[in-house]
């Protein structure tokens, strides 16, 4: 049987993704270990069913050759004599389960948030990012909160899964053991060609020219291969799409140089930024950019419309209702939706959401292509 | 097998499937039973069943009492201040002479002293009449004042008593709701006083027709639905005494004089500050605090207590707790992060709105949720009660037949046992 | 023995006559309405839980075919992931509180537990109709759900999600309200019916292993519902008043939801097998013709699974942050239920053993029934292993086997039952070669469904996906099309079921060779059931039993007992309306 696998060069086996972690090689030696003693009980037991049933199928009115109706010594050795391999399987389970509960000391801390539907990670300084980046070998502590439902972290490569209850802080930690690779700037530049004027789909697998010859990877937009990270506690409607990627860096200093590309924007332009930051920052999830409705109103053409909102007034979109729709969402709400867009404030700085605004201009044919000193004369236009 | 030809003139569509009673049967035992015995046995096993998931299903609430009990200890030592003690302990008092009279009632039932069982099981019904009239005088009372579940808690120290329109422009709600909640004891008074009048009338008719069998029945339920009104009267009674004593707690909270009552206050109108005891004992907590410029406190007043707790070296997880939440403030301000190690904690989430009313909210749904399941039980209790009443008058019962009164006996224990679980969580526990 | 003649003595109760007969003593739709007839009333709730079988069935396959392909294959549009939620809640909503419960202790148990008892009705005929009334009352309040704005928070209700989504969740938990009191006083009837209502003979360990079960699904009904009943009623208030005891908005706690939750619904799971387990214990017994082996340890296992079941509540939340001591104390436990399970199934493969076994439909559902369950039983250990749940947690892997357990389990001992009752419910034989080859279908077309789960969960497939990353399809693929040839293997059966009703040979009163009092009388019984109380023995000896090739039966060459002193005969039994 072939299985398409998780990695092009993965060496999963039949039952488990890769091992990326510490964890895995631990649970997956429980997990074998269960898996045989299972065998080694189920295997005589279906077996002995099924030669019972060639041995004694008998004519109708046959009388049985038996009419034993207990034995005490045998029935107690099967009551008591399995447990002990119970007992093997509780406790091999419980030292792996206290190692993953402990953090080391000094493990390296990201802040994870979980929201419907996306994540965002924190790497301190005012860096966040969608993708969870992290530094092989290094112990690694995820502080996660919610801020609405309950969501759960699931990276499968790790073996590591833990709840995100709202109103409280949970905390988890793995050591990831296997790094990422990064495809050749060549390569992604190709990719990145052929992908133009799509949102990248981290699922796609790509055929890509490597030092080893020619493999099927999948590859983050910055070109390196992943692992997946699920959402595995049932929260909406979009519950399924509620994923991220890992990606493990070679050295602290590959990660450090990492966080500083993302942690502003760069020389790059400001509609650009904004397009990234649409992105990554989880907005994608409710707005589209094709004006199909999804969760909240869709991006395109939105700046300089004119919408109705749930209290009945008109709301014209510009630069302060924007900014106010981002800091306090549940403010103003357009009719039609439901108030439940978290707020970003503190989140984004102020060049990130001028930058939004920016793009968000550049995808609407509303927008008023005057300088600023004349849009209050267009907004009335746009308002008849 | 058996021919049934005999039967054949039976010819009533669904009697036979049950109620083809053996003639050596008397009219009470059911066609299923062999023995008196056996059915009086089968309905206690079955009441007794019964009980056990009526107590589970408080359990459940004991629990969710028990939990948040542990959790905030401080809501809810300020918070059962609110209630009338008075006049818990007064409908304490009725229960329990109503399960005196409902077990004298069993044994008049077994006796065959068919005057005093009626007599009896009127009374009982009358205490539980009693007990909702005083329980409508707490609920209407704390309605008005806005001790309600965290959802539309508006009490405020300042205003007590607000009006309707105060109710619509600063709480925001619908006028006719504002208008519930101002007038609520009116609203339940009002199928009371329905079932009065309607049993008046029957009164009247049956006396006026000469049917002796309902005006029996009529009698003692008249006194029964005027028992309600009875207890509202004593309930006014004794929480017009109680305001004053209640007054007291809220005036003293004002001025923060006192520490117990300072927590309360802070408890209930997180908004006017912590309390200055707090703050002043440990200044040092309350200078971060300042420092973060929070004009209030995220986690509400058991914040103060928590920073308290931190402060001892062995509370670890409180100290990430404190450091995690100053972080967050700081970060809601827009305070650029300058220490990479509390950045931990990332996005602020905690809307300024999230105040100590709902941590008192939680106190008044536990409170509600417990009386109010507990009334509904008192209710059903009427219900059986009243159909036992009008057996009782035709004289049903008999020494081989009190299975129903016996069983009902057990359920109204039942319900006043709860109920003496219920005074002291949530009146008298300090 | 084909051509032996029978033995002197030889008795059987012969047929029914129409008055005497359950079915048609009476008639027209009022008779059935208000009937107080247990039978009745059970077959009634077969009718209503193969209803609500049918339309959770349906659900199952909408979103097996959806997960046909990775974006979707079934629903579009940008309501799709929607749709399949609802779709996927609704299943699991409709299969657990309709169908599974009720199942095997309302329909059957109903039918079964009185006549097991030679006794003419259970001990509470009113409250019995009573609860059927509240099944098909709570039945409609999610037919009502489902129409008005759907359902999406998954069957467990979980907080906030279910205080913040703004589909019907009251309707629903109103309806879970209303079929928790349903189950409630079922579980009261038989408890009282199996306590005060035994024949003369019939001491505790003189049962029927089928009323043992029912005993102990009972005792968890009476106990655990109320618990469910309370949080439901707490989540309505939760969203209407905002009490703030579950929502983190008002300062409640999600995880407190979680424990009142499972604390009724890890026993309900018990609710859900533990009859299964005496169907099958009566099952093997009957078709191999031997004594059942082991009777006391099955029987106490029942009441030790229902117990321990009680403590364990904790393992559906290993990820959700309990302290690290509780998470292991119910590890722990955990692994405690699992031995009473393990008894059950040796008992039952020595029971097979130098039998005289006969390979009919209710012995294909009972050898696949301990095939699927032990499948089931033994992947649950992987979940109760605290290392190896936080990777399979919330993956495919529980869907899996929790279905091994529910479906394998429930549904194949429920269609066990089913045939193995079935004539002596309506009278009809059914045709053998076709019940056998749907058993197989069903057989093969569960486990084409649910073995590749295994796979998807501990590769990482998590649960309750609308679509899923590319890697997993070939998996899902092949599930799918299981999940279609278990949903011809279960339409086969109810053809088979339906063909017997209008062809089928008329019913011996005991067609299969079995010594428990419901294979005493005639099939159908009389409305009736018993004359007199019957005096019992051993259920499980098989020895006074003779094949009448003939006539196809079998019948008993045990002599009468009687009660001593015996009462003096009536001509007409006074209770059927004779005359004294």
């Amino acid at each position: 049987m072939t299985f398409p696998t998780l990695l092009a060069d993965t060496n999963a086996d039949f039952w488990f993704p890769i091992q990326g972690s510490s964890f895995a090689e631990e649970v997956d030696w429980v997990y074998d270990l269960i898996l045989y003693i299972s065998l080694a009980f189920f295997v005589p037991m279906m077996a002995f069913m099924v030669w019972c049933l060639f041995k004694y199928i008998k004519a109708r009115g046959t009388k049985a050759e038996s009419q034993i109706s207990h034995h005490t010594t045998l029935e107690l050795t099967w009551s008591i004599g399995p447990s002990v391999l119970l007992v093997w399987m509780f406790v091999q389970g419980s030292i792996s389960f206290l190692d993953m509960r402990t953090p080391p000391e000094g493990s390296y801390d990201i802040g994870v948030q979980a929201f419907k539907w996306g994540w965002t990670m924190d790497y301190g300084n005012g860096t966040f990012h969608p993708e969870l980046h992290i530094v092989k070998d290094e112990p690694t502590k995820l502080s996660m909160r919610s801020t609405d439902v309950i969501h759960s972290l699931f990276v499968p490569a790790f073996r590591a899964k833990k709840d995100i209850v709202p109103g409280r802080y949970n905390y988890m930690w793995f050591k990831p053991t296997v790094a990422s690779e990064k495809i050749s700037d060549e390569a992604l530049a190709k990719l990145k060609k052929q992908n133009e004027g799509t949102t990248w789909d981290y699922d796609k697998v790509h055929t890509i020219q490597t030092e080893d010859g020619e493999r099927e990877l999948q590859v983050t937009p910055e070109g390196y291969t992943f692992f997946d990270l699920y959402c595995t506690e049932y929260c909406g409607k979009n519950h399924s799409e509620m994923q991220t990627v890992v990606v493990v860096h070679e050295t602290q200093a590959e990660l450090e140089a990492w966080i500083k590309a993302n942690s502003s924007r760069g020389p790059i332009p400001m509609e650009e930024w904004g397009e990234l930051l649409y992105a990554r920052r989880g907005c994608s999830g409710c707005h589209s950019v094709d004006g199909s409705k999804l969760v909240g109103p869709s991006f395109l053409d939105l700046y300089g419309s004119q919408h109705a909102l749930t209290t009945g007034e008109n709301q014209l979109v510009d630069e302060n209702y924007v900014r106010e729709s981002i800091i306090a969402p549940k403010a103003k709400v357009v009719a039609g939706y439901q108030p439940v867009m978290p707020s970003y404030k503190g989140q984004l700085s102020d060049d990130d959401i001028d930058s939004i605004i920016a793009y968000l201009k550049s995808i609407s044919s509303n927008a008023p292509t005057q300088p600023a000193g004349a849009e209050a004369e267009s907004e009335e236009e746009s308002a008849e | 097998m058996a021919t049934i030809d005999s039967v054949t003139t039976s010819t009533d569509a669904h009697a036979d499937d049950s109620h083809g009673h053996d003639h050596d049967h008397p009219s009470w035992l059911a066609h299923h039973f062999d023995t008196p015995e056996q059915q009086f046995d089968s309905g206690k096993l079955g009441i007794w069943l019964f009980l056990v998931t009526e107590i589970l299903f408080f359990s459940g609430m004991f629990c969710a009492y028990a939990i948040f009990r542990m959790l905030r200890p401080e809501v809810f030592e300020g918070c059962s201040q609110f209630l009338n003690t008075k006049l818990g302990a007064i409908n304490t008092g009725v229960l329990l002479f109503s399960s005196l009279t409902m077990a004298w009632a069993v044994r008049c039932s077994q006796t065959e002293e068919h005057k005093k069982l009626v007599a009896l099981i009127a009374t009982t019904l009358s205490c539980a009449m009693v007990f909702l009239g005083v329980k409508s005088i707490e609920y209407s009372h704390k309605w008005g004042m806005g001790l309600l579940p965290p959802g539309s808690y508006f009490y405020s120290a300042a205003n007590e008593h607000p009006t309707a329109q105060q109710l619509v422009e600063i709480h925001g709600f619908s006028e006719s709701m504002a208008y519930f909640l101002t007038n609520s004891l009116y609203f339940i008074c009002a199928p009371f006083a329905l079932v009065a009048v309607a049993v008046l009338v029957w009164l009247i008719v049956a006396k006026v027709s000469g049917n002796a069998f309902q005006y029996a029945c009529a009698k003692p339920l008249l006194v029964v639905a005027l028992s309600f009104f009875g207890g509202v009267g004593l309930g006014m009674i004794l929480e017009s005494g109680g305001e004053h004593h209640e007054g007291e707690h809220v005036a003293a909270a004002g001025d923060h004089s006192d520490a117990e009552h300072g927590e309360h206050s802070g408890d209930d109108h997180g908004d006017s500050g912590h309390s200055h005891s707090i703050a002043s004992d440990h200044s040092e907590a309350s200078a971060d605090e300042d420092g973060a410029t929070m004009v209030e406190s995220p986690l509400g007043d058991d914040y103060a207590a928590v920073k308290l707790l931190a402060e001892n070296e062995t509370n670890t997880g409180l100290k990430d707790l404190v450091a995690a939440e100053r972080t967050q403030q700081s970060i809601a301000t827009g305070k650029v992060l300058t220490d990479p190690a509390a950045s931990d904690v990332g996005i602020s989430t905690v809307e300024s709105e999230v105040n100590t009313p709902r941590q008192a909210g939680v106190f008044f749904g536990i409170y509600y949720c417990m009386t109010g399941v507990h009334a509904i039980h008192i209710l059903a209790g009427i219900g059986v009660l009243v159909w036992l009443l009008i057996r009782a008058v035709r004289q049903d019962f008999n020494r081989q037949y009190f299975g129903p009164v016996d069983y009902v006996g057990l359920y109204w224990h039942l319900v006043d046992l709860i109920w003496i679980y219920l005074f002291p969580l949530l009146y008298l526990i300090r | 023995m084909s051509n032996a003649t029978l033995p002197a003595g030889a008795r059987d109760p012969g047929y029914p006559t129409e008055r005497e007969n359950y079915l048609t003593n009476s008639s027209g739709i009022l008779s059935w309405m208000f009937t107080l007839d247990h039978k009745r009333i059970g077959l009634m709730y077969l009718i209503g839980v193969m209803s609500a079988f049918a339309v959770g069935g349906l659900l199952a396959l909408a979103i097996r075919l959806h997960l046909l392909d990775p974006n979707g294959w079934m629903f579009s549009g940008a309501e799709a992931n929607n749709i399949y939620n609802q779709v996927f809640t609704l299943h699991g909503a409709i299969m657990v509180f309709l169908f599974i419960i009720p199942s095997i202790p309302a329909a059957l148990g109903n039918f079964l537990v009185p006549v097991m008892l030679g006794a003419k009705d259970v001990g509470f005929p009113r409250l019995n109709l009573s609860s059927f009334y509240l099944w098909v009352f709570g039945a409609l309040f999610f037919v009502t759900a489902l129409f008005s704005s759907g359902l999406d928070t998954g069957w467990t209700f979980y907080t906030p999600y279910s205080t913040t989504t703004d589909t019907s969740v009251i309707l629903a938990t109103l309806g879970a309200f209303i079929l928790g009191f349903s189950s409630i006083f079922t579980g009261l009837n038989f408890i009282v019916t199996i306590n005060t209502m035994r024949p003369p003979g019939m001491t505790w360990f003189k049962m029927p292993l089928f009323l043992w079960a029912t005993y102990a699904t009972s005792i968890i009904q009476v106990l655990a519902t109320p618990v469910l009943g309370i949080t439901l009623l707490l989540l309505i208030a939760e969203r209407t008043m905002h009490i703030g005891i579950f929502d983190p908005e008002f300062n409640g706690d999600p995880v407190t939801y979680q424990h009142f939750f499972w604390f009724y619904s890890h026993p309900a799971v018990y609710i859900m097998i533990l009859p299964a387990f005496g169907i099958i214990s009566e099952l093997i017994s009957v078709h191999s013709h031997k004594h059942i082996f082991g009777y006391r340890f099955i029987a106490y296992s029942s009441i030790a699974i229902a117990l321990l079941g009680f403590l364990v509540w904790g393992h559906h939340m290993f990820t959700a942050g309990m302290s690290s001591l509780t998470t292991i104390v119910f590890s722990a436990l955990t692994f405690t239920v699992s031995v009473p399970s393990a008894i059950k199934v040796f008992n039952w493969l020595a029971t097979m053993y130098k039998g005289s076994i006969s390979l009919t439909t209710p012995m294909c559902y009972a050898i696949s029934f301990i095939f699927l369950f032990t499948i089931g039983g033994l992947t649950g250990l992987f979940l109760g292993t605290l290392a190896t749940d936080l990777h399979l947690h919330d993956t495919y892997f529980v869907v899996a086997h929790f279905h091994y357990v529910m479906v394998g389990g429930t549904l194949i001992a429920f269609l066990g039952g089913v045939f193995h009752w079935w004539p002596k419910m309506v009278g009809k034989l059914y045709n053998e070669t076709h019940g056998r080859i749907a058993a197989l279908l069903v057989f093969l077309g569960f486990n084409g469904t649910f073995l590749p789960q295994f796979v998807l969960g501990s590769r990482g497939m998590p649960r309750r996906y609308a679509t899923y990353d590319p890697e997993f399809a070939f998996l899902h693929q092949l599930s799918t099309f299981g999940a279609l040839l278990l949903g011809v293997g279960l339409l086969y059966a109810f053809v088979v079921l339906m063909v017997s009703l209008v062809k089928g040979r008329r019913a011996p009163a005991n067609p299969w060779g079995g010594v428990t009092l419901e294979w005493q009388c005639t099939s159908p019984p009389p409305y009736y059931n018993f004359e007199r109380p019957p005096v019992v023995g051993d259920p499980y000896d098989f020895h006074n039993l003779e094949w009448d090739a003939e006539n196809e039966r079998y019948v008993t060459t045990e002599p009468e007992r009687k009660l001593v002193p015996e009462s003096t005969p009536e001509e007409v039994p006074v209770h059927a309306g004779g005359q004294k």
